[in-house]
């Protein structure tokens, strides 16, 4: 099997014909060995139902149900494990992306490119509500992440088989799925995509709350930073609080002998509690090595990370 | 319904009747059925007597298993090793105290159909007031959780395909929960409700360290799962603002030392508030730890249920 398209839908029943027949039309051209796997993430209208008579005629063709909503990460971590091509696409149902631009991305991987994502140039969304917002979330991903894709929203995406069944995907994590990868160094080009307006409903998959991204943010920096040695970095941040309170006791000490009259037992206990934050720091530093190091095989590989970007058109090594 | 049942009836430490009795009611009326079924007992740690009346029992009935724990595991636990023993698709769990109504049952095993899992539901209630007033309390507590709302969560019948608790892990004191769990895993769920048997009646006063148990349970079932595949959500939310206050704190004390000269050497409160950052921090700290773990262990949890694949 060559390739993989998935695509979790979420209440599409009207656009589910269509995006298979978009789909099917834009590869089948190519000539190469490919499955279309859709998700139904628990929808509750008819979507099931269509696409089950689409597999009836379509042996490239393959429906997962979920029993309920679980979102839009479980939902293509579900059609990835199950996806048999060496390349996978993933792409939204609701009909935005345009399935004509599969060929290109095609072309990237083959270039040897081990994930390929879409940039909506053109995007059609509402200006205030979407696009101002995506824009800034993507500088601040860009910039804190250190792997600045200019569209980390777009679904449309193309990666190697056996780079993306690697990333633990969880939660709402397919967002920063190129970040993750760099972790474990991989060559990442970006391309400039189709985008259509909606055609069939509200957008379903909402922006949703700062607060999630934003820890999700910060989760995803730590294991980008932290990823070879937690113990060294947990053993950094627990030198500020081990300083600041050994000078404080060292301090109380001093004036023990120079003004016993004078020493303050506020400042020693400060001193102490902050000697304690230290020894504490420094012990969760050990536990989250021994973690790392009885986890995750994703880790182990790190080598150059080649980035090939919209705007940073040299491929500079890392 | 041609599917083999399975009866699961744990005799755990919480109550139960004369065993024999017990066993002939559910027997006679699972024989109207006209299905094939089993009986298992779990015994749930060490009841000689029982032990001894079930296994002369079973000389005479082979659609009767036993199942001796080597210690008490609780309920959920039980029925979990139950399952794991049952031969029938459809599993039906009854207390080992009459409950219901025995021609109930009838009507239980009935209505599942296309259903996934039916609860059982004590109505009219027909026990003490104390009983139902305690019962109310628990029931209303985990109703404001739950997005399922059921209205007995105390009733031991229950019956579900065993599919289930393939997805349903139950621990502890959970059994009382698999109805509110199985939804959450999006099988179709239900509430019958069923005459309660005056065996029932009696005033239950339980001791302290029970309600307690159960109110930890509300806490793990409807809380902290929640949280437990982002804990940074919940960890760093408690961190940061415990943090903020020590900060505040601290800024306040300054701020009087600047501008009202009392020296921060003297102020025991500077201690508090250090305190409060030092334990933000260490909150935090906690719920990256959480998010290594996660991260590093993601493979190994799945986060959903597939219902059918169709296609190749």
């Amino acid at each position: 099997m060559d390739l993989s398209v998935v695509v979790p839908l979420y209440f599409e029943e009207e656009s589910v014909e269509l995006l298979h027949q978009s789909i099917t039309n834009a590869i089948s051209p190519l000539k190469i060995k490919y499955e279309i796997i859709f998700v139904d993430d628990g929808s509750k209208d008819n979507t099931f139902m269509v696409a089950e008579k689409i597999a009836q005629r379509d042996i490239n063709f393959k429906i997962i149900k979920f029993r309920k909503n679980y979102g839009q990460t479980p939902a293509m971590a579900a059609g990835i494990n199950h996806a048999l091509g060496n390349i996978i696409i993933t792409m939204d149902g609701d009909l935005q992306n345009d399935p004509a631009d599969i060929p290109l991305f095609l072309q990237k991987i083959e270039e040897g490119y081990d994930i390929v994502v879409g940039w909506r140039h053109k995007r059609q969304d509402k200006l205030i509500t979407r696009k101002i917002p995506s824009k800034i979330a993507n500088w601040i991903i860009g910039k804190i992440t250190g792997v600045p894709i200019k569209d980390n929203g777009c679904s449309l995406k193309a990666y190697k088989r056996s780079i993306i069944q690697k990333i633990p995907l969880y939660s709402e994590m397919h967002r920063f799925i190129p970040a993750m990868t760099s972790i474990a160094g991989t060559t990442i080009a970006e391309i400039k995509v189709r985008h259509h307006a909606r055609q069939f409903g509200e957008s379903k998959y909402g922006l949703s709350r700062v607060y999630k991204v934003l820890i999700d943010l910060l989760t995803i920096k730590m294991l980008i930073s932290f990823a070879s040695r937690p113990l060294y970095w947990f053993t950094l941040i627990a030198l500020i609080p081990f300083f600041l309170g050994s000078v404080l006791i060292t301090q109380w000490l001093l004036s023990l002998f120079t003004d016993p009259s004078h020493h303050s037992f506020v400042f020693a206990s400060v001193g102490v509690l902050l000697v304690a934050l230290g020894t504490f720091i420094v012990t969760l530093g050990i536990l989250a090595e021994l973690v790392y190091k009885t986890g995750s095989h994703l880790i182990e590989k790190f080598s150059n990370l080649k980035l090939n970007l919209i705007g940073k058109k040299t491929n500079h090594e890392q | 319904m041609n599917n083999k049942l399975s009866l699961l009836i744990p005799i755990t430490e919480t109550r139960y009747e004369d065993i024999i009795q017990v066993y002939n009611e559910y027997d006679s009326e699972l024989e109207k059925l006209n299905i094939t079924f089993e009986i298992i007992f779990i015994i749930d740690g060490e009841y000689p007597n029982i032990t001894q009346k079930l296994e002369k029992l079973s000389e005479s009935d082979n659609k009767i298993i036993i199942i001796k724990l080597a210690r008490s595991f609780g309920e959920a636990n039980a029925i979990m090793a139950a399952s794991r023993q049952a031969s029938g698709e459809v599993l039906l769990t009854l207390p080992a105290y009459r409950q219901i109504q025995p021609s109930e049952i009838t009507k239980l095993v009935q209505s599942l159909n296309d259903f996934d899992l039916v609860v059982g539901c004590r109505n009219p209630r027909i026990d003490s007031k104390f009983n139902q007033i305690q019962a109310r309390v628990f029931q209303w507590v985990v109703n404001k959780m739950s997005d399922f709302k059921t209205h007995d969560i105390g009733c031991g019948a229950r019956v579900f395909k065993k599919k289930v608790l393939d997805e349903v892990q139950l621990y502890g004191d959970q059994h009382r929960f698999l109805a509110l769990l199985a939804y959450r895993q999006g099988f179709k769920v239900k509430e019958v409700n069923l005459r309660q048997s005056e065996y029932d009646k009696p005033t239950r006063i339980h001791p302290f360290g029970v309600y307690l148990r159960r109110l930890l349970d509300i806490l793990t079932v409807f809380f902290l799962t929640k949280f437990t595949k982002k804990p940074l959500r919940f960890f760093g939310l408690i961190g940061s603002f415990t943090f903020l206050i020590g900060v505040l704190g601290t800024l306040f004390l300054i701020f009087e030392k600047f501008f009202f000269g009392i020296a921060l050497a003297e102020r025991p409160a500077l201690l508090i508030s250090t305190l409060f950052m030092v334990l933000g921090v260490q909150v935090v700290a906690i719920g990256l730890l959480g998010e290594i773990i996660i991260f590093t262990h993601a493979k190994n949890i799945k986060e959903y249920t597939i219902e059918k694949i169709i296609g190749r």
